[in-house]
């Protein structure tokens, strides 16, 4: 399970409204036990796809081992990466699949003309062969 | 000793450790020790190959060891070893549906290969990308020269004309031995020459509001290289209500222009120019004429533009009007907006199918028979006139240089422009006949004449042109 607090939910959906209608991207911290996390910051990344960034991201590793650094500096932990889909349900994508990685809880925000819809987040396997669905709490107000 | 950091969900096979130190003279080694004593880390980084997983990126300091010496990387033991996921995604699968190059492409395509901007991954998209050129034309002619020979896989052309020798001038495409055939067929042969691998679609028509979502609907991006109101209306707001690019281009004498409109948040052709210029008020080229080598300069920004777009490189010109004056061999650029009022694009599109575009831009329809209309009198019918011996005044309205290139005998000349502060010097009872090129600025200047008192005015129909074909053909054509 995965809680998100009100702040970096607040900077996470306005990153999306932000970038639409391209896809945003960016890091999640925190603090977990087993399996459950909570939120207490998002950093925003870079979108770093070379192309047409409707429908795709891309993240620098770079940037996501700075947003590392930057959390265990302040005793966080980089437990999660959210990106939006524009226009388009918060399902994660083969493309989503292909590219992700175990490790992290993937939050998929939906933007729909501009204005944040639906979120979902998944756990992704080893192989990137599936991700299951993570039971996610985001502020509803 | 090399300290390895540990991302948060590894922890767990770490006893909670959020950096490991380990011994190694490489990365190899150190990730060796690394996994010799947390074993159950092993499949979290390498798969069953014994090779780092995917998805994995090593970074030694803050240098990513692809672009050391890989595993080899040397360690000399004060460094700071991380382990950093590469993440990506989208709502798209485009690289994973596309097959490969096949060896012959990559030796004709070797030059863009090379360049990282392009590469393998570029090439391909061009390979999969769809473009639909609309005329095959002054712009047309080296839109469809690059785009074959950049290995755009699939071309659609949409043009109905035949090949004629007053286009050879500007339309490279084309060659004197293709004089009569379809533009499409000279085209597509060209284009096939330079790159057998292509896929060329003809649409032997015009584009119209009945067609034009049925035929743009299959490809990524429209290159628009028509030359006249009607169908530069049609394509933009087909372009914005099927979401593609709209790779513009247009030219008029030395002068030329071009954007890309309708991408992304950019502007659409409607959010500069609304409303259309009154008929007849903006020649178009076989009236106003044009440098020859301007649609090649122009055709190929537009082709340049088309490509950026395919390999999502640089920066195109969506938001910008690029100006070109060939006299002056200046490039100037406009800064344009999208007009959040646009009637086809803004926040509350008034357009959202295709209407009546002739009727938009003014334009009567054309029927097939000459309307039988007092005022009007046409080659032949001039010819009987003039060997009646009838006395009257045959009014020559188009330019001097026209004028030197061919005229009817017996004509005198007041260019259009002049007309209005010429009108004395000609007699309101006299019985006058308009001509021009092809009939349209004759009728402008019967109007006026009309307008200012003159009773027996009729325009000459077809103009010199018609004069060639059916009167006196050693009259030359231009």
């Amino acid at each position: 399970m995965i809680e998100i607090e009100a702040n970096p939910w607040q900077t996470m959906v306005l990153h999306a409204e932000r970038l639409y209608p391209h896809e945003c991207c960016g890091a999640m911290l925190g603090h977990s036990q087993g399996a459950n996390k909570i939120v207490t910051e998002a950093v925003p990344l870079e979108n770093a796809y070379a192309g047409k960034q409707h429908d795709r991201y891309e993240l620098r590793p770079e940037d996501l081992l700075a947003a590392d650094k930057a959390a265990r500096a302040r005793g966080l932990d980089l437990i999660g990466i959210f990106h939006s889909h524009p226009d388009c349900d918060a399902y994660f994508s083969e493309t989503d699949l292909k590219n992700s990685c175990p490790w992290y809880s993937f939050v998929v925000l939906s933007i729909q003309n501009g204005k944040f819809d639906h979120a979902n987040s998944f756990l992704p396997d080893l192989d990137q062969t599936a991700a299951e669905p993570e039971e996610m709490i985001w502020p509803r107000s | 000793m090399a300290k390895i950091l540990i991302p948060t969900a590894l922890r767990q096979f770490t006893e909670q450790s959020d950096a490991v130190e380990v011994s190694g003279a490489t990365v190899a080694e150190a990730l060796n020790a690394l996994t010799a004593r947390f074993p159950e880390i092993k499949k979290n980084l390498f798969n069953d190959q014994g090779k780092l997983r995917s998805f994995v990126n090593v970074y030694v300091n803050d240098e990513d060891i692809r672009y050391l010496d890989k595993s080899d990387t040397k360690l000399e033991g004060s460094e700071i070893v991380s382990i950093v996921p590469s993440i990506a995604g989208g709502t798209t699968a485009v690289e994973e549906q596309a097959p490969a190059l096949t060896n012959d492409e990559i030796a004709r395509f070797s030059r863009h290969l090379i360049l990282p901007e392009v590469g393998m991954q570029g090439q391909t998209k061009l390979k999969h990308a769809k473009v639909a050129m609309i005329g095959a034309g002054g712009l047309g002619a080296p839109l469809g020269l690059y785009l074959a020979a950049a290995g755009v896989g699939r071309i659609g052309l949409v043009d109905f004309d035949v090949v004629d020798v007053s286009n050879l001038q500007r339309q490279v495409i084309h060659g004197t031995s293709d004089i009569g055939r379809k533009k499409l067929d000279s085209a597509a042969d060209r284009m096939t020459d330079i790159n057998p691998n292509i896929r060329i679609d003809k649409f032997d028509t015009g584009l119209t509001s009945e067609n034009a979502l049925e035929i743009l609907r299959d490809y990524d991006i429209v290159v628009d290289g028509t030359d006249n109101f009607p169908t530069r209306y049609l394509v933009n707001d087909a372009c914005v209500i099927l979401k593609k690019p709209n790779v513009y281009g247009s030219i008029f004498r030395f002068e030329g222009q071009a954007t890309v409109f309708a991408y992304e948040d950019g502007p659409c052709y409607r959010c500069l120019y609304p409303e259309p210029p009154p008929p007849g008020l903006v020649p178009s080229c076989a009236e106003g004429g044009v440098l020859g080598i301007l649609p090649g300069v122009i055709g190929v920004i537009q082709a340049t533009e088309a490509v950026k777009i395919i390999l999502g490189i640089g920066e195109t010109l969506k938001g910008r009007l690029l100006l070109y004056d060939a006299l002056g061999m200046k490039f100037r650029e406009l800064k344009l907006r999208r007009d959040k009022d646009c009637p086809v694009c803004g926040d509350h599109p008034t357009v959202t199918k295709l209407i009546d575009y002739q009727q938009f831009c003014g334009i009567k329809p054309m029927s097939n028979e000459a309307p039988a209309v007092s005022g009007v009198i046409d080659a032949i019918e001039l010819k009987q006139k003039i060997d009646r011996g009838d006395k009257f005044v045959l009014l020559d309205v188009r330019e001097p240089h026209e004028y030197q290139i061919a005229r009817i005998p017996g004509s005198i000349l007041i260019p259009l422009g002049d007309l209005p502060k010429r009108l004395s010097e000609l007699d309101k009872n006299a019985d006058i006949v308009a001509q021009c090129k092809s009939g349209g600025r004759s009728q402008k200047a019967v109007d006026l004449l009309k307008q200012n008192g003159f009773q027996n005015v009729r325009n000459m129909t077809g103009g010199i042109t018609a004069w060639s074909d059916k009167v006196d053909p050693s009259v030359p054509k231009y």
